[in-house]
C-alpha cells in the first residue's frame, strides 16, 4: 500500500454476490467514499439496502479508512 | 360497492357495500347494501370489520355470538396490482389476554378468491351462529346481485386444504375457493387453523400452490362454525388498465420494496426468501427457537445453496408482477423440473426450517407442505414446535410429547401431523398455553398470545405494539437491521408514526409489497382510486383512517383484558441476552421501559373514547 492508498475488505451478500465475490481485499486511493466502491463494483442501486462499515451502519457518502471492512447487503423488506 | 360520490371523506354514506349476513343455525340470510359510516368502512378489510367486532362483548372465541367477517378491500378485484386480498376477522381462539379473553384479530391472504368474491357482487359476508352440519358457501352472480347458498359438505370433511379446493373445482368453472384443512376441522384441539385461498397456478397445475390467511386461527373459527369452504364463481371483471394505473404499476415494480422481491433473472433479489442473506451477517436469522448460535448453519437454506440441488421457480398470484414467492421442485437428472415440493416464503421456511434445527431444504419443504395441507399457520405451529424442542433440550429426562429435539425431522413431522389431526392439543393450542402448562414461559416466543414472525425480538421491539401479528401489523422489523436505528426516540417515532401504517394494506385490498415503505396514504393509491372509481381523496385522509383503525385495534386489546405488562418481549431476551447477535441492543430492560413509557405517552391520549358501547 502506498501512502496515498488504503486497503479495505469488501464483503458482498445475497444477490449482490452474483458473478462477483463474497469477500475481497481491495485497494483504493485515500479519501475514497463508499459510493465509489459501489459504482466500481456495479452494484445495482435498487437492490442495495444496507451499508455497514466495521459493523456500524453507514452511508454511501462516508469516507473509507485504511483497514475498514465494508459490507454491502441487499434490501430487507419483510417476509 | 355502489359509489355515488367522488368524495369518500365528506360523503361516505353515498358509498355502500354489499353485505350478506347469514345465520348458520337457521340458514336465514339477508343481503343488503349498507351505507358506509366513515372512510374506514369505505376502505374495507379490518378497518370495517374491527368496527363491528368492537360492538360485541365476547368472552370466548368459540361461542355462537362471535361472528366471522369475511370481506375484501376497496381495491380487491380492481385493476391495481396485488388487489387480491381477502380478510377474515373474528375474536381469535389463539390470540388472547392473560385475563383469558380472546383478542379481535384479522388475517389476510392473496390468491384469486377475493377478486372472484368481489366480482360476484359481494363485499362482505358475516357468519353468525354455528351450523349443525358441515357446509360450504356458494357465492354466484345473479341477475340482481350475488346469490348465496349453503351446501352440504360432508364429502369434504377430512380432506386437506388442497384436496378440498380440487374437489370443489371439479364442480365449479370460473370459480375460486377458500378452504380450511383438517386442523380447522379439529378446532377444539387446534387454535391455529388457517384459511387456504386458491390460486391460478394451483388450479392450472393441480399442485398445492395455495396462499393463506394464516394468522389468528381464522380457519379454526371456520371449523367451529362448521363452514369448511367458500366458492366464489363469477366472470372476471377487471376494468381496463388506464395509463395512470400503468404508471403506478411501473412504480410498484421498480420501487424499493418490490425490487428485492422480483425474480433474480429480472434483476431482483429473488422473493421474500432473500431475507436470510440480509440477516445472517448479523447472526439475526432465528435458529433453534430464536437463539442464533453465531455460526453459519442458516446458510444451508440460502438460495445459492438450495438451487444446487433443487429447481426454483419464481411465482406470483394473478396479474402480480412482484412475484414474491418461490416454488421448489425436485431437479431431474437432466436438469429439468421434477415433482413439486413446496412454496418457499421466508416465514414458513425459517420457522419450519432453521428455527427448528432443520437445515435440509427437502425436509423443510415437506414440513411446509404438511402445514399448508393441514391448513395451519406455519408461524404459530412452527414456533410452538420450536418451544417444545427447546423445552426438550432443557429436560432430556422428562421431555414433552415424543421427545423430539432440534433437527429431528421424523419426530417433528409427527408433532406437526399430530397437531393437524387434532391429536396434539399441546402443539395445536399455541406456545402461550403450552408454556403456561409447563411453567416455563420465558422462552415461549409469542407476544400477547400470538407467535412471533421470523425476526428476532432482539431486532424488533415494535412487535409489542403489533395488533395482529408481528410482521403484518407493525412494519418495524427492518428498523434496526436495515436502517440502523438504535436510539429510543427513533423507535418511538417508528412505532407511533411510520410503521403502524403497514396495516392500511389490510384495509384496502393490496399486498404490503405494493409500497411497503410508504403504506397506502400515497399518490399511487390515490391514482388507483381515481382511475377505478373516480374517487378524489387526499393521501392524508387515507393515513388518518389507517391510524384510527390501528388505534381501534389497540383499544380493543385493552377491552379484552390486556394490560400494559403484556406488551413485552419474551423474557429470555432480557434474562439471557444472546451474545451472538451482532447488532446494537434495543431490547434491554432499560431500553424497553423507556420505549414503553414514550410510546404509551403518544398512544394513550388518542385511545380515549375510541371504543363504542358493546351491544
Ligand atoms: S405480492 Fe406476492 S402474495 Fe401479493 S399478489 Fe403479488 S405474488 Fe401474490
Amino acid at each position: 500500500m502506498s501512502k496515498s492508498n488504503i486497503d479495505i475488505t469488501v464483503s458482498l451478500h445475497g444477490v449482490l454476490r452474483i458473478n462477483k465475490f463474497k469477500l475481497e481485499q481491495r485497494t483504493y486511493p485515500a479519501n475514497t467514499r463508499v459510493e465509489k466502491v459501489i459504482d466500481e463494483l456495479q452494484i445495482p442501486v435498487k437492490l442495495l439496502g444496507i451499508i455497514i462499515i466495521n459493523g456500524v451502519h453507514a452511508n454511501a457518502t462516508d469516507i473509507l479508512n485504511n483497514g475498514d471492512t465494508l459490507m454491502l447487503l441487499p434490501l430487507l423488506e419483510g417476509g | 360497492m355502489k359509489i355515488e360520490t367522488t368524495d369518500p371523506v365528506s360523503h361516505p354514506e353515498l358509498i355502500s357495500y354489499c353485505r350478506c349476513t347469514i345465520n348458520l343455525k337457521t340458514g336465514a340470510q339477508k343481503i343488503e347494501h349498507v351505507p358506509c359510516k366513515n372512510l374506514e368502512d369505505v376502505l374495507g378489510g379490518f378497518g370495517r370489520s374491527f368496527q363491528m367486532l368492537a360492538e360485541l362483548d365476547i368472552d370466548t372465541a368459540y361461542c355462537e355470538e362471535n361472528p366471522i367477517i369475511i370481506n375484501t378491500g376497496l381495491l380487491t378485484g380492481s385493476s391495481a396490482m396485488t388487489g387480491l386480498r381477502t380478510y377474515f376477522s373474528s375474536y381469535s381462539p389463539i390470540k388472547g389476554s392473560k385475563a383469558g379473553k380472546p383478542a379481535a384479530m384479522w388475517s389476510a391472504g392473496s390468491g384469486k378468491f377475493g377478486a372472484k368474491f368481489k366480482w360476484a357482487g359481494l363485499d362482505e359476508i358475516i357468519l353468525h351462529g354455528r351450523a349443525d352440519k358441515p357446509l360450504y358457501i356458494e357465492i354466484t352472480e345473479g341477475s340482481d346481485g350475488p346469490l348465496i347458498q349453503l351446501k352440504p359438505a360432508e364429502n369434504l370433511i377430512g380432506l386437506s386444504t388442497h384436496d378440498k379446493v380440487m374437489t370443489l373445482y371439479k364442480d365449479y368453472d370460473n370459480a375460486h375457493f377458500a378452504a380450511i384443512g383438517q386442523a380447522g376441522e379439529n378446532w377444539e384441539n387446534n387454535y391455529a387453523g388457517s384459511v387456504a385461498l386458491s390460486t391460478v397456478n394451483q388450479l392450472k397445475t393441480g399442485e398445492d400452490k395455495l396462499r393463506f390467511a394464516g394468522r389468528g386461527g381464522m380457519g379454526s373459527m371456520m371449523g367451529y362454525k362448521n363452514v369448511v369452504a367458500l366458492v366464489a364463481q363469477s366472470e372476471d371483471k377487471l376494468k381496463p388498465i388506464t395509463e395512470a394505473v400503468k404508471n403506478v404499476h411501473t412504480q410498484v415494480i421498480k420501487g424499493g420494496g418490490a425490487a428485492r422481491l422480483q425474480p433474480i433473472k429480472r434483476g431482483g433479489g429473488g422473493g421474500t426468501w432473500a431475507a436470510y442473506d440480509v440477516m445472517q451477517p448479523f447472526h439475526a436469522v432465528p435458529v433453534n427457537n430464536y437463539r442464533p448460535q453465531g455460526n453459519d448453519l442458516p446458510e444451508k437454506l440460502f438460495r445459492e445453496n438450495v438451487e444446487k440441488e433443487f429447481d426454483i421457480q419464481s411465482a406470483a398470484c394473478f396479474r402480480c408482477g412482484i412475484t414474491c414467492h418461490n416454488y421448489i421442485s425436485e431437479k431431474n437428472p437432466d436438469g429439468s423440473r421434477g415433482d413439486f415440493i413446496a412454496k418457499f416464503d421466508y416465514e414458513p421456511l425459517n420457522l419450519l426450517g432453521t428455527n427448528i434445527g432443520i437445515h435440509d431444504a427437502r425436509q423443510a419443504g415437506k414440513l411446509i407442505y404438511l402445514c399448508d395441507n393441514y391448513g395451519m399457520d406455519a408461524i404459530s405451529i412452527g414456533v410452538t414446535v420450536s418451544y417444545a424442542l427447546a423445552y426438550n433440550e432443557r429436560h432430556p429426562d422428562k421431555p414433552l410429547f415424543n421427545g423430539a429435539h432440534f433437527g429431528d425431522y421424523e419426530k417433528i413431522y409427527e408433532l406437526i401431523s399430530g397437531a393437524g389431526e387434532g391429536k396434539l392439543p399441546g402443539i395445536g393450542k399455541g406456545s402461550m398455553r403450552l408454556s403456561e402448562q409447563t411453567g416455563e414461559t420465558d422462552y415461549a416466543y409469542h407476544i400477547k398470545g400470538l407467535e412471533l414472525a421470523a425476526y428476532l425480538p432482539e431486532t424488533n421491539p415494535g412487535y409489542c405494539w403489533a395488533i395482529a401479528g408481528g410482521h403484518m401489523s407493525m412494519g418495524s422489523y427492518g428498523t434496526l437491521i436495515r436502517d440502523g436505528k438504535s436510539d429510543v426516540d427513533s423507535w418511538v417515532d417508528v412505532i407511533t408514526q411510520d410503521k403502524l401504517h403497514i396495516v392500511g394494506f389490510d384495509m384496502i385490498g393490496l399486498c404490503k409489497f405494493f409500497d411497503i415503505t410508504q403504506g397506502i396514504g400515497t399518490q399511487m393509491v390515490v391514482d388507483c382510486l381515481k382511475s377505478d372509481f373516480n374517487l378524489e381523496i387526499d393521501p392524508a385522509a387515507i393515513k388518518a383512517a389507517v391510524r384510527r383503525s390501528f388505534l381501534l385495534g389497540l383499544a380493543l386489546e385493552f377491552r379484552q383484558g390486556y394490560t400494559k405488562s403484556e406488551y413485552c418481549l419474551p423474557a429470555e431476551v432480557y434474562k439471557d441476552p444472546n451474545p451472538n447477535i451482532k447488532l446494537p441492543n434495543v431490547s434491554s430492560p432499560e431500553f424497553m421501559a423507556e420505549l414503553a413509557d414514550k410510546v404509551w405517552e403518544v398512544f394513550e391520549k388518542e385511545l380515549n373514547g375510541i371504543l363504542p358501547n358493546c351491544k
